[in-house]
């Protein structure tokens, strides 16, 4: 008997529609609000030390890129190890467990390297990235992806041998892997798009 | 001599119809961009576990051996997707790629990694698997590991600079730069 009236999917369940209700936010008019009050927010990023630094010292502000860059090679590296043992592709003959976990550590280093380095590459440039649709997308994508990684993904992952079936893994591997390559992908458009 | 000859390739390249449609398509030139940056992910992402691993730092009760072994294939997957695209990137830009000095000191970085790549390999054959189970790898495989990480940080880092035009041709007053990006006095073309 589920201790839970959602079952041992509870977690998954809610933060599915959590995602749900942001997309359906993010396509509504209220959105337009939000957005205009958070104007003042970027305007502030610009005068803080990040974004005095990032605005005038462009060796400082391409050094940050690249180091974000090779975050984002480790955060890859980390996704497609452990997606890929999931999906049975890599490393078959080491315990799943082992390696997500391990993967897992890889990941966070990664992933706090991208938000640390990403804050400040947004401070540089702030009011350009509050004025491109795609950073806002790029936003979405990452809450996304880091919502899906902590509250779905880790919990399923996390789990007993046997207790959560292989096709539901395999699927959340797919899933991680499309997720974080679209968070990428977004990324590198907002260079493209100012 | 040596860069008259490259301008001339460059030139020569730049003419040609393939190189104009890729530099002038938008969505073309962006996506062979976007999956130069996004292979990062698979050539870089597996080194750096390799690496990381022979320097103690992660996935330490995974058999070393069967690490590098396991992710050398997608790794160089990835690393020839990136060679592809850079070419192509390249090939889009011939002339200012030909004299960017960060290009320059990336393609020469490239060479000298591919010979510690070569060099680690040999050494982890040499090396048998006795230590395999052991945290850190051996001293020189370590070595190894960390010159790799080290120079392929720097060739991100020049591959990031590549974009800005600090030093490029038309703009630069340095005669060293001149020198090092192969700069020529008669130039017509940037």
């Amino acid at each position: 008997m589920p201790a839970s009236l959602l079952g041992p999917y509870t977690r998954t369940i809610l933060v599915a529609a959590v995602l749900a209700a942001t997309l359906a936010f993010a396509l509504s008019g209220a959105r337009v609000e939000v957005h205009t009050s958070l104007l003042p927010v970027f305007e502030w990023m610009e005068t803080t030390w990040f974004g005095y630094i990032g605005k005038t010292w462009g060796a400082a502000f391409a050094t940050v890129e690249a180091v974000h860059l090779l975050g984002l090679a480790l955060l890859g590296g980390s996704v497609l190890v452990a997606e890929g043992r999931l999906l049975g592709v890599f490393l078959t003959d080491t315990d799943q467990g082992v390696i997500t976990a391990r993967c897992n550590r890889t990941f966070n280093i990664a992933l706090a390297t991208l938000v640390a380095t990403g804050v400040f590459m947004a401070c540089g440039v702030a009011l350009k990235i509050y004025y491109l649709p795609v950073y806002w997308y790029k936003m979405l994508a990452l809450g996304g992806g880091a919502s899906f990684h902590y509250l779905v993904r880790q919990p399923l992952v996390e789990r007993g041998p046997g207790e959560v079936n292989p096709w539901l893994l395999k699927l959340i591997a797919v899933a991680s892997i499309m997720v974080w390559f679209t968070v990428a992908a977004t990324g590198r458009w907002i260079g493209f798009s100012g | 001599m040596l860069n008259e000859f490259i301008y001339n390739i460059a030139v020569w390249l730049d003419e040609t119809r393939w190189s104009t449609m890729l530099h002038e398509s938008y969505y073309m030139y962006n996506w062979v961009e976007s999956t130069h940056v996004l292979t990062l992910m698979i050539s870089l992402g597996m080194l750096f576990l390799i690496e990381l691993r022979m320097l103690g730092l992660a996935l330490t009760d995974v058999p070393a051996s069967r690490i590098a072994q396991r992710l050398n294939l997608p790794m160089l997957v990835g690393f020839s997707l990136m060679i592809i695209t850079g070419i192509l990137l390249v090939y889009a830009v011939p002339v200012r790629s030909a004299q960017s000095v960060w290009l320059r000191i990336k393609m020469v970085l490239m060479a000298g990694l591919l010979i510690n790549a070569i060099l680690f390999h040999k050494k982890l054959k040499a090396a048998g698997t006795d230590w395999d189970d052991k945290p850190r790898a051996p001293r020189n495989l370590r070595i190894g590991a960390m010159l790799s990480f080290g120079g392929w940080a720097i060739v991100v880092m020049c591959g990031r600079f590549i974009a800005y035009d600090w030093f490029d041709c038309q703009y630069t007053d340095s005669e060293f730069i001149a020198f090092v990006a192969g700069c020529l006095d008669d130039q017509t073309r940037f």
